[in-house]
């Protein structure tokens, strides 16, 4: 036997089949706010249609679409026009009058794309796995909250911060850096008041029902007839004004307005609340109603999980 | 951070239950679910046995801190489930009873999903994910939908979902649901196998007592909400151990009721069956010399002499009902 036939039979001694297969688990375990991070990503993921076919893109990223392109429009016709918005005052809008550019994305948005959220859950019974965990019905609501606000951040805040930041490097945006960082806390503050209200809303309806097709015609529907109603008893019948406050299709987009210090009557806003003699409605209103609204429908959610059966 | 595997050295030793409880009530608005339940879990597979609608998902829920019982007190793992849940479940694995899996996801998906629900590191579930899956003989198939496997396809992905994290106690609800013989044959040796081999402890809920008697060491009976019987299925088994004696009957006489009479009067206690059975209670050793003398001194024709100890079904049928606790 020569020496390398040696060598080799010495090595294959050595030789392991490396199968572990299963083990016990020895490493480290994280607490409740791992477990509220990973539903949390995972529910984002499944909104936002990442990870499964491309049908279920098609919806969320049409939205988010929507919401940028004007933006970008916007922003490539300052680039185009120097000194555009001093030249074009009227036609490129400030970020709080941008809403109104978009306002039929975040409907959207919110309606369809957000009862991917709670649905599936309760639908496929999945519920019963995650409460199985170290999540309990409060973490998991907050999870869902936490993943649907986010995701409706990337439609109320992502645009409106894109054009005010796109203007700027034009040096068309804000024109010190203190008011360039005051408009800035004004976007933050206006997307986040709108993704609460609407995150409460897009969950409140889809909490009521295990089907995607119900809760986002159901969401539609509270939306849109919310403001035809209230549209018909302030001005049709000449109602009670402060019933438009209930106008949930307007009331999220009126307080954006009142943070960026803008009224929502038709010298600002033409589809703002205003009442029916021109007057718009006082912002103690219109901050009540918000408050309001997201609290019922947190409300609503949260005995709606509470109350949702998972073994007995 | 919650603690790591090695915490469950302390509860392996045998010192300490699994799961505890005790007189147990819950009730749901107008049923009354569990009543006064008292037991022990220890090591090992334990069969959670009952008729549908005994309390044995409540009890589960229970378990699983879900629920806070109307009354008495229950402890998994040492701790009070519904004040530590999150700590509790942490080191629970649950498979449901009915289908819980979202058909348009991947089995590997919603296994790494689960782990790293239950605390594990990203990177570390996404290999458990594949070792469980291997583990319970979905190697090849874990990156399919969930909704495109066969039933005992999914049932083994409940079941890979819920010893993913390498949990203490693991919790299955009717696992062999909906499962042909052979699929329930093999889900069985599974449940065995994580019991045995990987060392988890088991409570195996189920209203089939050939499956708790083929996997279980020890049992819980429930009916109608009571706690009816539990133990170890052996000691359970030898509760009423008898011997039959089994005799000839040519001659037109009643050798029966004669040998019975005999017995009886030597101090044993015993019934008759029919005009050719005689049941004898072994109450010890030398009872067997007993009723050997007295067939050989009374010249009974034996056609068969058995010790018959009490299967499960006979504890069963025995204190289901009865409203009676061992």
């Amino acid at each position: 036997m020569s020496d390398r036939d040696s060598d080799v039979i010495a090595a294959d001694a050595r030789a392991r089949i490396f199968e572990p297969g299963y083990r016990t688990y020895r490493g480290v375990r994280l607490g409740v706010a791992h477990s509220v991070w990973t539903l949390a990503r995972h529910t984002a993921e499944r909104i936002l249609g990442l990870k499964r076919p491309a049908r279920y893109k098609v919806l969320p990223f049409a939205a988010i679409l929507i919401a940028y392109l004007p933006a970008i429009a916007f922003i490539g016709i300052v680039a185009l026009i120097p000194n555009g918005l001093q030249r074009l005052p009227n036609l490129i809008p400030g970020p709080g009058r941008y809403y109104g550019f978009i306002t039929a994305a975040i409907v959207l948005f919110a309606a369809l794309a957000a009862p991917e959220a709670l649905c599936p859950d309760k639908r496929s019974h999945f519920l019963g796995l995650y409460l199985s965990s170290p999540l309990n019905r409060s973490t998991y609501l907050l999870a869902k909250a936490i993943a649907v606000i986010g995701v409706l951040l990337l439609v109320t805040l992502g645009p409106p911060l894109l054009l005010v930041v796109g203007l700027a490097l034009q040096n068309d945006g804000p024109r010190s850096f203190g008011a360039f960082m005051e408009t800035l806390g004004q976007i933050l503050a206006a997307g986040l008041s709108l993704s609460l209200m609407f995150g409460a809303l897009s969950l409140a309806i889809p909490s009521l029902t295990d089907r995607r097709g119900i809760a986002s015609a159901g969401s539609l529907l509270l939306i849109l007839g919310s403001t035809a109603i209230t549209n018909v008893i302030a001005f049709g019948v000449h109602g009670p004004r402060n019933v438009l406050a209930l106008s949930l299709g307007r009331l999220p987009f009126e307080l954006a307005l009142r943070i960026f210090g803008l009224n929502g009557l038709s010298t600002r806003f033409r589809g703002g609340l205003g009442s029916p003699n021109g007057s718009p409605l006082s912002t103690v209103v219109v901050v009540a109603a918000s408050v309001g609204v997201t609290l019922v429908a947190a409300a609503v959610t949260w005995w709606r999980v509470v109350g949702t059966e998972v073994t007995r | 951070m919650l603690g790591n595997i090695d915490d469950r050295a302390g509860s392996l030793n045998g010192v300490r239950p699994v799961v505890t409880a005790v007189e147990v009530t819950k009730r749901w608005s107008t049923t009354q679910a569990l009543s006064g339940a008292t037991f022990e879990i220890g090591d090992g597979v334990t069969g959670l046995l009952g008729a549908n609608g005994a309390g044995k998902t409540t009890l589960l829920g229970l378990i699983l801190g879900l629920h806070r019982p109307n009354s008495g007190t229950i402890t998994v793992l040492g701790r009070d489930p519904w004040v530590a849940g999150a700590d509790v479940r942490a080191r629970l694995g649950y498979a449901p009873e009915h289908d819980a899996l979202p058909p348009d996801v991947a089995a590997h998906d919603v296994v790494r999903h689960l782990a790293e629900l239950h605390g594990l590191p990203r990177r570390e579930a996404t290999s458990r994910a594949s070792d469980a899956l291997w583990e319970v003989g979905l190697g090849e198939e874990r990156f399919r939908p969930v909704g495109t496997m066969s039933t005992g396809q999914r049932q083994r992905v409940k079941l890979a979902q819920a010893i993913v994290h390498d949990p203490e106690l693991l919790l299955l609800d009717e696992p062999t649901n909906g499962l042909d013989p052979a699929q329930r044959d093999d889900m069985l040796a599974l449940i065995d196998h994580v019991g045995g081999d990987l060392g988890m402890h088991v409570i195996l809920s189920s209203h089939l007592l050939e499956e708790v008697e083929r996997v279980s060491a020890s049992v819980v009976i429930l009916d109608a909400g009571r706690v009816v019987a539990e133990g170890e299925i052996a000691d359970l088994s030898r509760t009423a151990p008898e011997l039959i004696v089994e005799l000839d009957r040519d001659d037109g006489t009643d050798p029966a009721r004669t040998l019975a009479s005999t017995l009886q009067a030597s101090g044993l206690s015993v019934a008759v069956e029919g005009d050719r059975l005689v049941v004898v209670a072994l109450e010890a050793s030398w009872v067997y010399d007993v009723v050997r003398d007295a067939l050989a001194d009374g010249g009974y024709s034996v056609r068969r002499l058995e010790r018959r100890t009490a299967s499960l079904e006979d504890v069963y049928l025995a204190r289901a009902g009865s409203g009676r606790t061992i």
